[in-house]
C-alpha cells in the first residue's frame, strides 16, 4: 500500500510541475522516474527485479527487438525503447528533410498549384497537414505550414488564424489515422503489438470519415472570413517561388527518397519483419551518412533529446505505477463504473482520453491508460483492439480542443502569435472545441457500429 | 555632434510618469515610445492594432499557454516580446527616444546612453490626479491604481531580472509628489544634462 501511495503522489507531482511550466519537463519527468525506481521499487517494494523490469533495458538485447516475424509484443512494461528509438530516427529524418528545405518546397510548390487562391489554399492546406502528419511528427508540419500560411498572408492579404486553427486540427486527425502519426499512437502500437496497418484501417478509417466532416466543418465556420480575403496578391508584391526553398538539390533529392523508404519500410513492418526500433536506427543512420560529416553533426544538434528524455522518465513513473498495480485498481474501477458493458466502456475511455487530452500532455496519459485497457479487456472480456483504437482517437483528438492540448497547438499559435496575431483560449477553443466534440462523436459511432 | 540619448521611464499608475515622459521627450526632441509601440508593431506586421491592445503590458499565465521547443503560445509573452524586439532595433540603430514601461531599464540595460528612471508618487497624489482624469469615485481610482500596479509589476518581474520599482534597477527614482510633474520634469532634464557633462567626450552633447 505504502508503494503506491508513493507511486501516486511522484506521477501527482509530475503532472502538477509539468503543467506549472517552472521546471522544465525533461528534468521532471527524469526526476520523478529516478525517485520511482529507488523510493518506489527499490525502497518499498524492495525488489531489484521490478528495478530491471521497469527499465527494460534487456528488451533491447533480444533478437525480436529489432526482427519479429509473425508480429511480437515489446513489452508494455518499464521503458518502451522501441518509441524511443523510432522517434529518435524520424527526429534526426525530419531535421534533415527541413534543413534541404523539403517542407518549406512542399507548401510553396501547393500554394503556387492552387494558384494562391485562398479558398483552395485553405482546403489543400488542411489535407496536406492531415496528410504529412500521417507519417511525420505534427509538431514539424505545423512548424513550416504555418510560416509558410503566415508568409503568403502577407502577400496575399488574408487573415492567417483560420487557415492555422484548421491547419493544426488537421494535424492533430492525421496524426491519429497511422501507427507513427502521433507518440501515443507509436506506444500503444508497439506496446499491444499492433502494426502500420492495425492503424490505417481502423483509426484511419475514423480520421478519413473526420477528415472530410472537419474539411466541411472548418469552411462553414470560415467561410466569410476567407471570401472577404479573396482579392489577390498585394501590389507590387510576389509570392516566394518554390524552388527558393531548395537550399542544395542534392541534398533535397536523397531527403525525397529517405521520406519515401521510410513510408514504404513502416507500410510494409508486419510482413518485412522489420520492428519500428530497426526501421527508426536505419532511417536515421541512412539520413546521418547522407548528410555527411558537417551536416550530420548539425543534424545531430538540432535533436530534439529533451522530448526523448522526457519520455524515458515518462516510462519509468507510468512503469512505477504499473508494477504497484495501481493502473490494475483504475481498470476495476472504470470497469465496476461501466457495469460491464463494453459500449459503456468506450464511450467512457473515448470521452475521459479526449476530455483529459485536452488539458494534459496526452502522451504520459496515453502511457498510463496501456495498463489500464489491457487490464479491462483481460477482466471484461472486451476486445483489447477496441479500447486500443478509442485510446487512440481520444488522446490525440481531445489535445485539438484547447490551445496546450498538443505540441502542434502550441507551435501554431506561437508562430500566430510573433505574427502579430495572438491567439486566445476564446479564440482557439470557438471553433476547435465543437470540431473536436465532432470528431470524438463520428468515432464514437464508429466503433460502435463496427465492432459492436 | 549627437550621441544616442535613450530614456526609460518606469511608472506607478497615476504618478503622471507618462506625462513627465511627455515633457522630456518635447524638450530634448526625442520620439515617445509608450502605447504608440503597438501601433507601429501593428503596421511593421500588418496587423490591426486592435487585436494587439489587450495583450499590452500584460502578464502571461504558465497554466493557460505552454511553450514547446522554444515556441511559447502565449499572447501576452509574444506582444512584450515583439515591443522589446523593436525597442532593440531602434537602440541598435542609433535612434535616441523615450520609453515609457515596456522594461525598458532591462531590455537595453548596457547600452551607452541609457538613463533610467523610476516614477513614484504619495497615493493621495495619485489618487486626486486617476480620479480627474478618469473622473471616478474614490474607491474605483483606488481599485484601478492597485489592480494596474499589480499588472505592471507582475508582467515587469516575468521578464526582468530585477523586481519592479526596485531602486537597484534604475539610475534614479522619484517621487512626483513633491514637485510636481513640470518640477520633476525639470529635475530630470537638470539630471540629464549633468550626466551629459559628466560622461559625454568634448565636443558631444545629447
Amino acid at each position: 500500500m505504502q508503494a503506491q501511495i508513493i507511486a501516486v503522489m511522484i506521477f501527482l507531482v509530475m503532472f502538477v510541475l509539468i503543467i506549472s511550466d517552472k521546471i522544465e519537463r525533461h528534468v521532471v519527468a527524469l526526476g520523478c522516474g529516478l525517485l520511482t525506481l529507488v523510493l518506489v521499487l527499490g525502497i518499498c517494494m524492495g525488489s531489484a527485479e521490478a528495478v530491471a523490469e521497469t527499465l527494460n533495458l534487456r528488451s533491447m538485447l533480444q533478437p525480436e527487438f529489432w526482427y519479429q516475424h509473425g508480429g511480437g509484443v515489446e513489452s508494455a512494461v518499464g521503458v518502451n525503447w522501441s518509441t524511443i528509438l523510432f522517434i529518435a530516427g524520424m527526429m534526426i529524418m525530419v531535421e534533415g528533410m527541413s534543413e534541404a528545405g523539403f517542407f518549406r518546397w512542399l507548401c510553396l510548390m501547393l500554394a503556387a498549384l492552387v494558384r494562391y487562391r485562398t479558398v483552395p489554399l485553405f482546403f489543400v492546406f488542411m489535407i496536406v497537414s492531415a496528410g504529412l502528419a500521417m507519417f511525420i511528427d505534427s509538431i514539424t508540419v505545423i512548424m513550416f505550414l504555418a510560416a509558410v500560411t503566415v508568409e503568403l498572408s502577407r502577400v496575399l492579404r488574408f487573415d492567417p488564424v483560420p487557415m492555422i486553427l484548421s491547419e493544426i486540427f488537421c494535424a492533430n486527425l492525421g496524426g491519429a489515422a497511422t501507427m507513427c502519426g502521433d507518440p501515443p499512437n507509436i506506444i500503444i502500437g508497439t506496446s499491444l503489438g499492433y502494426s502500420f496497418f492495425d492503424f490505417l484501417e481502423n483509426t484511419g478509417l475514423l480520421a478519413g470519415v473526420s477528415l472530410i466532416a472537419v474539411l466541411l466543418y472548418f469552411y462553414a465556420v470560415f467561410r466569410k472570413r476567407l471570401s472577404a480575403a479573396e482579392h489577390g496578391p498585394k501590389p507590387g508584391r510576389t509570392a516566394p517561388a518554390p524552388k527558393s526553398a531548395i537550399r542544395d538539390k542534392g541534398s533535397f533529392l536523397t531527403s525525397c527518397v529517405i521520406f519515401c523508404a521510410a513510408v514504404a519500410l513502416l507500410m510494409t513492418h508486419a510482413q518485412t519483419g522489420l520492428t519500428v526500433a530497426l526501421i527508426g536506427a536505419v532511417i536515421a543512420a541512412v539520413t546521418l551518412i547522407a548528410a555527411g560529416g558537417k551536416n550530420a553533426k548539425k543534424i545531430l544538434r538540432r535533436v530534439d533529446y529533451k522530448t526523448l528524455l522526457f519520455f524515458i522518465g515518462l516510462f519509468l513513473v507510468v512503469g512505477g505505477l504499473e508494477q504497484t498495480g495501481v493502473l490494475e485498481a483504475l481498470a476495476v474501477l472504470i470497469g465496476r463504473v461501466s457495469g460491464g458493458n463494453g459500449m459503456l466502456m468506450v464511450g467512457i475511455i473515448l470521452w475521459v482520453s479526449a476530455i483529459a487530452s485536452a488539458f494534459v500532455d496526452n502522451i504520459p496519459f496515453a502511457a498510463t491508460m496501456i495498463p489500464v485497457i489491457k487490464s479491462l479487456s483481460a477482466s471484461q472480456g472486451i476486445e483489447l483492439p477496441v479500447l486500443a483504437w478509442a485510446l487512440t482517437m481520444g488522446a490525440d483528438i481531445g489535445g485539438s480542443a484547447t490551445p496546450i492540448g498538443a505540441s502542434a497547438n502550441v507551435v501554431g499559435t506561437a508562430i500566430a502569435a510573433k505574427s502579430g496575431h495572438p491567439i486566445s483560449w476564446k479564440k482557439y477553443c470557438g471553433p476547435m472545441v465543437p470540431a473536436a466534440i465532432l470528431v470524438v462523436m463520428i468515432s464514437m459511432v464508429i466503433i460502435f457500429i463496427r465492432y459492436f | 555632434m549627437e550621441r544616442q540619448l535613450i530614456l526609460a521611464i518606469g511608472r506607478e499608475y497615476g504618478s503622471g510618469g507618462h506625462d513627465v515622459a511627455k515633457l522630456l521627450s518635447a524638450r530634448f526632441g526625442l520620439k515617445l515610445y509608450d502605447r504608440e509601440l503597438l501601433a507601429l508593431i501593428a503596421q511593421e506586421n500588418q496587423v490591426d492594432e486592435k487585436d494587439l491592445e489587450w495583450y499590452d503590458e500584460q502578464r502571461s499565465s504558465r497554466l493557460l499557454f505552454r511553450r514547446v521547443n522554444g515556441f511559447d503560445n502565449s499572447p501576452g509573452a509574444n506582444i512584450a516580446l515583439m515591443q522589446f524586439d523593436y525597442i532593440r532595433r531602434r537602440a541598435e540603430e542609433g535612434e535616441s527616444f523615450v520609453v515609457v514601461g515596456r522594461c525598458g531599464e532591462e531590455i537595453l540595460r548596457g547600452r551607452p546612453g541609457l538613463i533610467s528612471v523610476f516614477i513614484l508618487a504619495d497615493r493621495e497624489f495619485r489618487l486626486t490626479r486617476v480620479m480627474a482624469e478618469r473622473g471616478t469615485a474614490r474607491a474605483e481610482a483606488d481599485a484601478l491604481i492597485v489592480r494596474t500596479d499589480r499588472r505592471r509589476r507582475a508582467y515587469h518581474d516575468q521578464h526582468c531580472g530585477g523586481r519592479w520599482g526596485d531602486a537597484r534597477s534604475y539610475d534614479l527614482c522619484i517621487n512626483s509628489a513633491r514637485l510636481g510633474i513640470e518640477g520633476t520634469a525639470d529635475l530630470l532634464e537638470r539630471y540629464i544634462k549633468a550626466r551629459n557633462r559628466e560622461e559625454m567626450p568634448e565636443g558631444q552633447t545629447w
